[in-house]
């Protein structure tokens, strides 16, 4: 993609915009009307618009690219009004993805993704190239997937060429409408997490819009929360949403569980990691055995030459005398990665019926251990993620010399 | 039963009435679908002309057809206009129908994401809309011409110069029932029809590939 990192990402501001409907539908609860919304999306995040059907997130969404035309106020990319633009020039240069995805069942595969090249009028060599470039980025291989129809395709794979087409003429700004509601969960998620892949090296404006606020959170830099009547509720990152909700309205929508949702916000990273007694195999079993039984935590973690963790070995096992071979560690608690969620790390500890959770690195050294406590203590409002580690149980060890446990 | 010898010395004769068959129905359809496709599409963009449009199309359809060929042979003479004007209307009814029906059709999701996308109003519907809507549309055609080749031999009662093999149709009546020269101009036509038909099945067939793919991959 040479031309990805020229394009860059936009900025996009809502000022005081307003969208209301003629009486007759208004009687209705003004389903899909906005009120006075002004927020700023900055250039390179996703910006989800999330609320309860009704509540102006699709209207909002479809003023930026001019489907939908504002009552009162501006909308503004990179500072220029969109309402001076030409509406097709304006929307071939803002990608669009749909729930329903809207293929052209008439035209391949690759014709799809090169819709928008061929409105531009690239050469067909170069829309062909782009469309197999675009398809490959989605995970399609484009020697199987090109000259197939959409009436071929997956529900999954569908969207992924939605995706792919709204990517082709390289947009500063992508408006997606629920483009993972249509599919399973389990595709939604793999979707979901292909697409934040993606987007950690497209670096897009994204404006996002669903009805699921675990998506919202999970999805979003920012996450706008929008009341029926298309009031803005709130206005802020995931985080502040769940710890910090701004009304009544914000907190129901978010949910009774939203202490857990925080869980999946979180990663490993952003605790301060517990050290462990450790030590090499064919270390000296003797000093092994005296810094495990001064420690509070009642087991030794082995780990190999590499520093890469082995299994532990109850204080009570290991020999007084001797050096320490491998086969007196069993293993294992779950090996979690630094970008692990607090959410799958708590499940896999769970799942693997203990209390810790070893971190490494992503050579598989030894960074640290997670206990549940930590993680509880993670949970508590206002909890400061610097402070939890020293309040624990087992915090306060020392760290073995040579264990590379730098936490 | 069947008077071979009239047969074999009136070939030339059969042949010319079946190309002149031909002939008049293609003009028929080939009109009536011109004139269709701007009023479909005048009733696709302005939605408040389709009822009337459509109206007016059904009304037409019902005027008889002998009734429409003397009123105009006192306008238009002994003319082909005379004998093509009837074949004409009685195609719009279907047409226009089928061809609206076809863009109506077109999901709407579809539609959203041609806007979406940037596609000029008449972008969308040549590059979006009327293919999707050729199936629908062929299937009117398919109809409409099945139905303009029987309709064809009505044209003898203008004069002997049109009505195709109509022409023997009519004349073996008068002829007192003479079977062989009324099975001559028949059996031709049921066969045009019924080529007609598989020629437009297999050209929907090649123009709309997509279609077919839904069929092979539930085949394989």
């Amino acid at each position: 993609m040479p031309d990805q990192a020229a394009r860059g990402a936009a900025i996009v501001e809502y000022q005081h915009v307003s969208k209301s409907y003629a009486t007759a539908r208004a009687a209705r609860g003004t389903p899909g009307a906005v009120n006075d919304l002004s927020l700023t999306v900055p250039a390179g995040k996703i910006c989800v618009l999330v609320g309860p059907s009704g509540c102006g997130k699709t209207t909002s969404l479809k003023m930026v690219n001019r489907l939908i035309e504002p009552t009162s106020g501006r909308i503004l990319i990179d500072g220029a009004d969109v309402a001076g633009r030409d509406a097709t020039e304006l929307r071939r240069e803002i990608g669009y993805v749909i729930q329903q995805v809207g293929l052209f069942p008439h035209q391949t595969i690759g014709a799809n993704v090169a819709v928008v090249p061929r409105l531009l009028g690239w050469p067909a060599v170069r829309q062909r190239e782009r469309a197999e470039e675009l398809l490959a980025l989605v995970g399609l291989d484009p020697a199987l997937y090109r000259d197939r129809y959409p009436a071929q395709l997956s529900g999954g794979e569908r969207q992924r060429v939605g995706v792919a087409r709204a990517l082709a003429a390289d947009p500063p700004l992508m408006l997606m409408d629920e483009p993972f509601g249509a599919v399973d969960p389990i595709v939604r998620e793999r979707l979901q997490n292909e697409f934040l892949r993606l987007q950690a090296e497209l670096a897009k404006t994204i404006l996002f819009v669903t009805h699921d606020i675990d998506e919202a959170i999970k999805m979003g830099d920012l996450v706008a929360v929008m009341q029926v009547g298309g009031h803005l509720e709130q206005f802020a990152p995931p985080a502040e949403i769940l710890a910090a909700p701004a009304s009544e309205f914000v907190a129901d929508f978010v949910g009774a569980d939203r202490g857990l949702k925080r869980l999946s916000l979180t990663r490993v990273s952003e605790l301060a990691l517990q050290p462990v007694v450790t030590a090499r195999v064919g270390d000296p079993a003797g000093d092994a055995r005296s810094r495990t039984l001064a420690d509070p935590f009642p087991y030794l973690l082995m780990l190999d030459a590499s520093d890469r963790p082995i299994g532990w070995v109850s204080q009570g096992h290991i020999p007084a005398t001797g050096s320490l071979a491998a086969s007196l560690a069993t293993p294992m608690s779950p090996l979690l990665d630094r970008r692990t969620t607090l959410k799958d790390a708590l499940s896999m500890m769970l799942d693997a019926d203990v209390q810790t959770g070893i971190v490494v690195d992503r050579t598989g050294r030894l960074r640290g251990v997670l206990t549940v406590e930590a993680i509880a203590a993670a949970l508590r409002p206002s909890a400061d993620p610097e402070v939890i580690s020293s309040g624990t149980s087992t915090g306060g060890t020392s760290a073995a010399p040579q264990s590379g446990a730098d936490a | 039963m069947i008077d071979w010898g009239w047969l074999a010395g009136h070939l030339d004769a059969i042949a010319y009435r079946t190309w002149q068959h031909v002939y008049l129905a293609a003009l028929g359809v080939g009109i009536g679908f011109a004139i269709s496709f701007v009023l479909a599409l005048v009733a696709a963009r302005y939605r408040i002309l389709y009822p009337p449009i459509s109206a007016l199309a059904g009304i037409l359809f019902t005027i008889p057809s002998l009734a429409l060929f003397a009123a105009l042979i006192s306008i238009t003479g002994f003319s082909v206009v005379t004998a093509e004007v009837p074949l004409v209307l009685y195609t719009l009814v279907i047409l226009v129908r089928n061809i609206v029906a076809g863009l109506d059709a077109v999901p709407a999701e579809v539609v959203e994401a041609a806007d979406g996308m940037g596609h000029s109003r008449r972008q969308r519907l040549w590059r979006v809309e009327l293919p999707l809507a050729l199936p629908l549309i062929v299937a009117g055609l398919r109809l409409a011409t099945v139905s303009t080749i029987g309709l064809v031999t009505i044209t003898a009662t203008i004069s002997d110069a049109f009505g195709g093999l109509g022409h023997f149709i009519l004349d073996g009546y008068h002829l007192g029932y003479f079977l062989t020269e009324m099975y001559a101009g028949a059996v031709p036509s049921i066969v045009l029809a019924l080529a007609a038909d598989a020629l437009f099945v297999r050209a929907q067939r090649r123009i709309t590939p997509w279609a077919r793919t839904r069929a092979t991959e539930a085949a394989a």
